[in-house]
């Protein structure tokens, strides 16, 4: 007798709760920002459609207890991301396609993974799930972690992201790839990996994830450095910074995986705060190209104090919050094998120069000496209140950590602590010094890259032509390792096989068959002479055929 | 009862010559109608279990053994159903009044064969009614007297004279080796006396005689010029029924009754019955003339009734007959949508033709209806013949045969989806502006039979249980 499935089944946990709120957060934020933003585009009912959309079926991704409606919601969103990045600019449904292409090939995995599962475990229910990781169940988990990990943006899973950061509108970006599916992706993933399978720290899985984790970081982020859009390089974080969310929970220590969840929230402020304020600086300033940005600080001072405090944030300075969860995941990594945390260190290093450089591009000098651009005036109040809010939560969650740590996070986990609390300042003092020492080396290397290059654009072109990088760079930005147009060149040489297949079948009944039903028929039709005594013979020759073997 | 299917015919056509041709032209065709009429109803009623008086009297009076049974009252059903309307077809299509006379009473003596030879229990008579039923034919196919027509009717005839000869021979061998040639003493020879080469060779020329009279491949010569110059209405009747009965039916009755399928006889059906569909359908598909096309198409579906009696099984024979039928009602309906397109547009000639769908859409659809039949599409009748047919083959281990007849489908498919595309979709050919549906009278059998074709194909299984028993 098998019990009846309750299909609609929610839950509300401490961590569902957790991400229910912060999505709620932040769609508030975004629309309010949108209400400026959007205002005489194009398409805005559809904008604002795609997104009550996208936040209910977000929220019941987040609060589904059965893996099936969890699926439901979950897919939906791939709707409303083709959508959103549809009603960008005119180019825009290349990339919504690409990005449905490449989301809806992992979430097909997903659905393997969870079939997988839910075969294994003999229930649909996520909450009754707790498998071993065994043979069968490890091909389940990472078919699973395929469908989490392309929603949170991770290489290589990632490259709609940068392409939509250009085509669609940019509270989408704000929403979407920086907020909502960083939240849902690693929610998954910690439900994978925390509830549904007992990842355990050395797991070769966990070292899987943490290698994910690091290339996601390192690879991203330096594909950002080189970035001279605003939105295309801050798109690239987005990636990055998933990456150390990945690293954190994928070492499966307590300490990486709170660090990955604080970070997650943390990615989610001032990556949003950022996308946000390239959003004024577009709506103001009317372009992203960083090659014609100069001198914003003094015409928006408000949106660059926000976009301070978030790269501050996102570059890991003390003591605003992505500098703890960083510590966190650092401790984390360490922990696991010292080339994880060489990794994360190096990806901080890059993230802390590339935004020394967007910064200095965009918003410095502070006199605005230039000439042009005089007209260009701070952005409205609906625009700057969901950025100083966001901003000041990322002073607050860094400053006063213990608040989102004991109350959010550490539950989330529960009796795995075993009382340990990280709130307050990093226990190491190793790990700090590190960071502070390579925040310094960034500053430095800004500094040599402006001067060696004469222009601030330039800060980092002596990575970008270094001997090896320069030919690697080439090839990324000819997309050579982008995983959609390598599928797609597979793709295409296999229509073009399957094509040439087609049409020799089509040859043989439409060009073989004719001539050959035509080269019979005239052969028999130039038999038919129509003379009787040919006829006789035959009749004769066939009565000898009948003679022949009847009497055989 | 049965003598009467012989003495009505005969009556009918004594009075007729009785007295004043131009008095009894005028009710010669209504006479030959309720006469055709009665014969198909009654054995259709015979089929359904009202038999009625036996012959038994008369047969002893006129010393010829007359029989009964669901074959010969399905042979004397379509027989009177298709007289009926090549009798229609042929009352509007030919135009002097001295012709159609005659054509009528050629008619009664041509019916009047068919109708022994679907009756009689001795091979001599089956012989001489298949000869009365040819020589009532070649003087209608030359009906009108021209040179197409001469050419046609030679060939038919100098065939057939080999054919005659061929049967007499086999007839006089099977005198000589069994001393009667009535069916039972000759079916009771043929089991006794197992692999006499006498009775083999007998046999075989017998057959080979019937091969000749069915036109199949390589005995076809005949059968494209004699359909082509026959009238319209005769090439009716001659495709629909003569030579089939003179031919299959015949073969059929030999088979069943006097030699039955031993391995040789089975293997010499199939290579024909193969050789014909193959062949008949390839030439079918590269013919211009209408016509021509249909008789070849003739010759094919003639090769899937032979091959069906080469499985040698009951439901092989069972197939063959209902193809048998079948063939009766979709050929003859095709001739007929011929004729009229034939009357109005004033040529067979495909290449000259296109659109007509929209100016003949009662021949049209009956075209479409009969093609699709012919085919092998269901739910039309010809499906289940042809279904049978395979099935049959594929029950007696014929493997390779049964895909050959599935395969011959589609063939039979592309000649008439040509010829449909070619005479009736398309483009209306700009001289055919002006042309008109067909007259009522050719308009109406076509119409009955595609009808026929439809409803048994839906009624499939009430017809295939009256057959069976």
């Amino acid at each position: 007798m098998v019990a009846p499935i309750n299909w609609l089944d929610f839950r509300l946990d401490h961590f569902s709760l957790f991400i229910f709120a912060a999505i709620t957060g932040f769609t508030v934020l975004a629309t309010l920002y949108s209400l400026v933003f959007m205002k005489g585009k194009e398409n805005v009912w559809q904008f604002y459609s795609y997104v009550l959309l996208t936040f209910i079926l977000a929220s019941g991704a987040v609060l589904a207890n059965n893996l099936i409606l969890f699926l439901f919601f979950w897919e939906g969103l791939l709707l409303t991301l083709f959508g959103l990045i549809f009603i960008g600019r005119k180019e825009a449904y290349k990339t919504a396609i690409k990005a449905v292409v490449i989301v809806g090939i992992s979430d097909l995995c997903l659905l393997f993974g969870i079939v997988l599962t839910a075969y294994l475990a003999g229930t649909f229910t996520l909450s009754n799930i707790s498998l071993p990781l065994t043979t069968l169940s490890s091909i389940a988990f990472i078919f699973m972690i395929i469908g989490a990990l392309a929603k949170a943006g991770s290489m290589p899973l990632h490259s709609w992201i940068p392409d939509a950061a250009l085509d669609a509108p940019l509270p989408f970006m704000a929403l979407l790839p920086a907020a909502l599916d960083k939240l849902l992706g690693i929610y998954f993933l910690a439900r994978i990996t925390l509830e549904m399978f007992q990842l355990q720290p050395g797991h070769w899985l966990s070292v899987l994830l943490m290698t994910i984790g690091a290339l996601t970081i390192v690879l991203a982020v330096m594909m950002a450095l080189v970035q001279k859009d605003f939105k295309r390089l801050l798109a690239y974080h987005a990636i990055s910074q998933a990456g150390y969310m990945i690293l954190g929970i994928g070492t499966a220590v307590p300490v990486g995986i709170v660090g990955g969840l604080f970070h997650m929230i943390n990615n989610a402020l001032y990556k949003s705060c950022l996308f946000l304020a390239g959003g004024s600086v577009e709506k103001q300033a009317g372009t992203t190209d960083l090659a014609k940005l100069s001198g914003l600080g003094k015409k928006m001072p408000i949106t660059f104090a926000c976009f301070v405090i978030a790269a501050a944030s996102i570059s890991g300075v003390p003591p605003f919050n992505g500098f703890f969860s960083k510590e966190l995941i650092y401790d984390g990594a360490l922990a696991s094998g010292w080339i994880f945390y060489a990794a994360a260190v190096l990806g901080s290093f890059f993230t802390a120069a590339s935004f020394l450089k967007l910064g200095h591009a965009a918003f410095l000098p502070l006199d605005g000496a230039r000439g042009k651009g005089e007209e260009i005036k701070e952005a409205p109040w609906p625009m700057l209140l969901p950025m100083i809010i966001i901003a000041s939560l990322c002073i607050l969650l860094g400053v006063n950590n213990a608040l989102p740590l004991n109350n959010l996070i550490q539950p989330i986990l529960g009796a795995k602590l075993e009382g340990h609390s990280f709130a307050g300042w990093p226990h190491s003092a190793f790990l700090v010094i590190m960071t502070l020492i390579v925040l310094v080396l960034a500053w430095f290397n800004h500094r040599y890259g402006v001067a060696k290059s004469g222009k601030v654009l330039g800060a980092s072109d002596h990575i970008h032509h270094a001997p090896v990088l320069s030919g690697l760079y080439d090839k990324a930005e000819k997309r050579y390792f982008d995983p959609y147009d390598l599928g797609m060149s597979f793709t295409n040489l296999l229509a073009k096989i399957l094509f040439w297949f087609d049409r020799a079948i089509d040859w043989v009944h439409e060009v073989f068959t004719v001539k050959l039903v035509q080269a019979l028929t005239g052969t028999l039709r130039w038999a038919q002479s129509g003379n009787f005594s040919t006829y006789v013979i035959w009749a004769l020759l066939g009565v000898v055929i009948v003679a022949y073997l009847g009497l055989r | 009862m049965n003598y009467l299917f012989l003495l009505i015919p005969f009556l009918a056509l004594v009075a007729l010559n009785l007295f004043s041709r131009k008095r009894m032209g005028e009710i010669a065709y209504w006479t030959c109608l309720v006469v055709f009429g009665l014969q198909s109803i009654s054995a259709v009623s015979a089929i359904f279990g009202y038999v009625g008086i036996s012959g038994q009297e008369l047969n002893k009076l006129l010393n010829f053994n007359l029989y009964f049974d669901p074959l010969s009252l399905i042979l004397i059903a379509i027989t009177g159903l298709i007289a009926c309307t090549s009798l229609i077809v042929g009352h509007n299509t030919i135009k002097t009044e001295h012709e159609r006379f005659n054509f009528k009473n050629l008619f009664l003596v041509s019916v009047l064969g068919i109708n022994g030879l679907a009756m009689t229990r001795d091979l001599f008579s089956l012989y001489v009614f298949v000869e009365v039923t040819a020589i009532a034919t070649f003087i209608l196919i030359a009906l009108y007297k021209d040179r197409d027509a001469f050419e046609g009717v030679l060939k038919y005839l100098i065939l057939s004279v080999v054919a005659s000869v061929l049967m007499l021979t086999g007839i006089a061998v099977f005198l000589l080796a069994v001393g009667s040639v009535t069916f039972p003493a000759l079916r009771l020879a043929m089991t006794t006396s197992n692999g006499n080469n006498l009775l083999s060779i007998a046999t075989l020329l017998f057959i080979s005689g019937l091969f000749i009279k069915g036109g199949l491949v390589p005995f076809h010569g005949w059968v494209a010029d004699s359909y082509t110059a026959a009238p319209a209405a005769v090439t009716v009747f001659l495709a629909g029924i003569v030579t089939k009965a003179a031919g299959l039916f015949t073969l059929m009755r030999f088979l069943t009754s006097v030699s039955g399928f031993s391995s040789p006889i089975r293997d010499i059906l199939l290579l024909v019955g193969t050789l014909s569909i193959i062949v008949g359908a390839l030439l079918a598909l590269g013919q211009n003339d209408m016509k021509r096309m249909l008789a070849y198409s003739s010759i094919s579906q003639m090769g899937y009734i032979v091959v069906a009696l080469g499985s040698g099984t009951k439901v092989g024979l069972i197939a063959a007959l209902f193809h048998f039928f079948n063939h009766a009602i979709f050929k003859s309906q095709l001739f007929v949508n011929t004729a009229a397109i034939e009357a109005e547009v004033g040529s067979r000639e495909m290449e000259k033709m296109g659109g007509l769908a929209v100016k003949m859409p009662y021949t049209a659809v009956t075209s479409i209806i009969g093609s699709l039949s012919t085919a092998g599409l269901p739910p039309l009748s010809g499906f289940w013949s042809k279904i049978l047919i395979v099935m049959a083959l594929w029950l007696a281990g014929y493997f390779t045969y049964a895909a050959i007849a599935v395969m011959a489908s589609i063939l039979t498919l592309a000649y008439f989806l040509r010829w449909q595309r070619s005479v009736f979709f398309g483009r209306l050919n700009e001289s055919l502006t002006n042309v008109k549906e067909a007259k009522f009278g050719l308009v109406a059998p076509a119409v009955f039979l595609a009808g026929l074709s439809v409803v048994v194909g839906l009624l499939f299984p009430f017809f295939l249980k009256v057959v069976v028993r």
